[in-house]
Order: C-alpha cells, then sequence, then structure tokens
C-alpha cells in the first residue's frame, strides 16, 4: 500500500553546548581533585607481647643480632654491628650486613627459622632503622637483565628500648 | 544599488576530535586519582628504601599511627619534638618535657597566627582503638596490623615505645584481659628503581 504524506525525516542535532559545560565541569573537577601521592611500601614485623612469645615452640637456631649505635646529638648512625663484628658506619655497612646475612641464610634448611633482632640505640633516626630492616629483609639481584627482589629473612623484631643518651647525661 | 542578500554561512565547527580528546583527559584523570580514604599525613616525611613494597594482601583491620614533627610555616623543623597525629589531636609517646614537647605551636596559614594547643597522652588513646577493636568482635592480637608512619627523623626508642604501648594487654569493656596488637608494618616510601636509599637529611 501506498503511504502518503510521507515526511522527509528530519536531521537531529543534538545540543553540544551542554553536553561539553557538563564534561569541562568533570574534566576540572578531576584535575583539581587529583593529588600526587608518591608510593609507598611496608616491611612487616612480627612482635607478639612478652608473655605471648613464651608460649611458642623452642627456637632452633639464635637470634641474628643487629646493634645500631646513634650519635646522641644528632642522632645520626656511628656504627653497625652484626654480633660482635662491626661494619662501620654508611651505605657500605648496610650492603655488608646484607651480604652476611645473605651467606647465613641462602641455602640453610633453617632459613625460615631465622629471626633477626635489632637493636638499636634511642636516638638513633628512624631512617636507618628502616635501611637496617630492609638490608634484613631483602636484597636486590639483576638477573637476565631483569632486577629481582630475593627474601632473606621474614622475622625481624626490635629489642627493648634503650635508655636516651640525654636522659642518662641529665638532660 | 541594491545589494543581494545572501545568507552568512553558517561556521560548523567540527566538535569530534575535541570531544574524543576531552573524554581521553577525563578518563585518564579518573583513573589516576586516588579516591581511597588514606590516612597518610603530610606532616611526616616518611624514610625511603628501594625495598619498601607495597603489602599483597590488605590488611583485614589497620590501625595507622602518624609519628612526625610540625612544620614552621616555612616548612623548617621548629624546636619541637616529635608528636603521633591522631584524631585532630597531638599526643605525646613518653611523658614530656624530655621526648616528646608539652605543647605545640602550629602555624594558621589562614589566620596568619600561631596557635598554641598541648599535647596530650597516646597511651590513654591506644586503649581506646584496642577496646573499640574488641567490642566489635575484632581478635586485637590476630586481626589488626598496627601501621606505623614515622617521620625519618623520629628517633627510633620512640618508635620502639610505640610498640611496647601497643603489644600491652588491655582490659575490654566485659572486664576480660586481653593481649595487645602483635602486628606492626612500618612504612617508608619507595624510592626509584636501582636508586640508593636516601642517606642524607631529606
Amino acid at each position: 500500500m501506498k503511504v502518503r504524506n510521507q515526511k522527509v525525516a528530519e536531521k537531529i542535532e543534538p545540543q553540544m553546548a551542554p553536553m561539553i559545560d557538563v564534561v569541562f565541569l568533570l574534566l576540572i573537577f578531576f584535575m583539581l581533585t587529583l593529588k600526587i601521592i608518591q608510593p609507598e611500601g611496608n616491611f612487616n614485623i612480627n612482635m607478639p607481647a612478652v608473655a605471648q612469645a613464651q608460649t611458642e615452640t623452642p627456637k632452633l637456631l639464635p637470634d641474628f643480632k643487629v646493634r645500631l649505635i646513634a650519635d646522641p646529638l644528632s642522632g645520626d648512625l656511628l656504627e653497625v654491628r652484626y654480633g660482635q663484628r662491626s661494619l662501620g658506619n654508611g651505605p657500605a655497612a648496610f650492603q655488608l650486613l646484607q651480604q652476611l646475612i645473605s651467606e647465613n641464610v641462602q641455602g640453610s634448611p633453617f632459613a625460615d627459622e631465622v629471626e633477626v633482632e635489632i637493636d638499636a640505640d634511642f636516638d638513633l633516626n628512624y631512617r636507618f632503622v628502616i635501611r637496617a630492616v630492609s638490608a634484613c629483609t631483602g636484597k636486590v639481584i639483576e638477573e637476565d637483565g631483569q632486577t629481582k627482589t630475593v627474601e632473606l629473612v621474614g622475622k625481624i623484631k626490635f629489642a627493648p628500648p634503650r635508655q636516651s643518651a640525654r636522659v642518662r647525661a641529665g638532660g | 544599488m541594491r545589494i543581494p542578500k545572501t545568507d552568512p554561512a553558517a561556521a560548523s565547527v567540527d566538535m569530534t576530535p575535541m570531544i574524543d580528546i576531552v573524554f581521553q583527559l577525563i578518563a585518564f584523570f579518573m583513573v589516576i586519582s586516588n579516591f581511597e580514604q588514606t590516612e597518610a599525613d603530610e606532616r611526616v616525611k616518611l624514610p625511603q628504601d628501594t625495598l619498601a613494597m607495597p603489602p599483597k594482601v590488605k590488611p583485614e583491620n589497620e590501625l595507622v599511627i602518624n609519628v612526625g614533627f610540625l612544620r614552621d610555616e616555612k616548612n623548617n623543623l621548629p624546636e619541637q619534638g616529635p608528636v603521633v597525629f591522631h584524631g585532630g589531636e597531638f599526643c605525646w609517646i613518653t611523658p614530656p618535657p624530655q621526648d616528646c614537647p608539652p605543647a605545640v605551636k602550629v602555624f594558621d596559614n589562614r589566620a596568619k597566627v600561631v596557635r598554641t594547643f598541648k599535647t596530650v597522652d597516646f597511651n590513654y588513646r591506644l586503649e581506646q582503638e584496642k577496646r573499640l577493636y574488641y567490642d566489635r568482635g575484632v581478635n586485637v592480637a590476630e586481626q589488626v596490623t598496627v601501621v606505623i608512619r614515622a617521620d625519618s627523623r623520629v628517633p627510633t626508642g620512640l618508635i620502639q615505645k610505640l610498640i611496647q604501648m601497643a603489644q600491652e594487654q588491655f582490659a575490654g569493656s566485659d572486664g576480660s584481659t586481653q593481649a595487645g596488637f602483635a602486628m606492626f608494618a612500618l612504612k617508608a616510601e619507595q624510592s626509584g628503581e636501582g636508586q640508593a636509599p636516601q642517606t642524607s637529611e631529606p
């Protein structure tokens, strides 16, 4: 059947102006709310209270002891000791610490049992403790042109806090 | 002379490429915007380390503790010790004035005045946090991770004392004695790949 009064389809032109308004508003909102934050990472330490820790099974290996000696005035690192051995200070000391721990842990059947105790002076700046924790927990190696992180010691704990040198000196 | 009327040519601007770009920009900002409620405090300048990795599994319950210094209007470290920033208050870890200050001065950037705030005991607030978790049926020792975000210059002894305080047993609201926190995470800023961790003052 022939349809009469057939209308020519009108070309629908969408209104672009309001859409662009909204889109620009969204753009400005996201630009202003953008907050660039540095990525952060964790070092996990498991430190139950003394009473709880005593109920655990006895350890097969003694703790590795890392001693950090600080300058009481500036809080800078004076010396790193691993057991009785002095490793000096600065980045080389932490590299040596990492190397020694790596030698003791890698290939050992008791690697999972090993625990490191960090004994730092009260006034030591916290960043040196993080460096010591980092040196004990793992190391970055290059393998086939790719960097890889090798885990060393999973259990880290702190020794009881020492007294501040300022307190010992009477303020 | 009669000038013949002509319709001004309607200048039609092709909007398609512009809208394409604008939508791409919106998508970009939406993706990189971080709407997650982080409890990061800008007053804390974290130590940097290459091995600091984000946790593979996000802990179920996290208690974030920020320990830092109050800087003056020129972003310098004024002569006031470290404090814990907790719920809009400034708290001490050891009784002042030995390691933590009895009061802190804060520069109000809007009013351009320096305001003084008394510091309060953090141990009391930590007890409250433990009790709150316990009341919600959360096992404090096994299900809560205490995330310590400490400034790179905070004395280590204060962090150790903070951990000791967190480990302490507490009395639940039903009168029972409960074990304190046992899982801790020390936060550090990730330094670039292959870059040696910072050794000098930040």
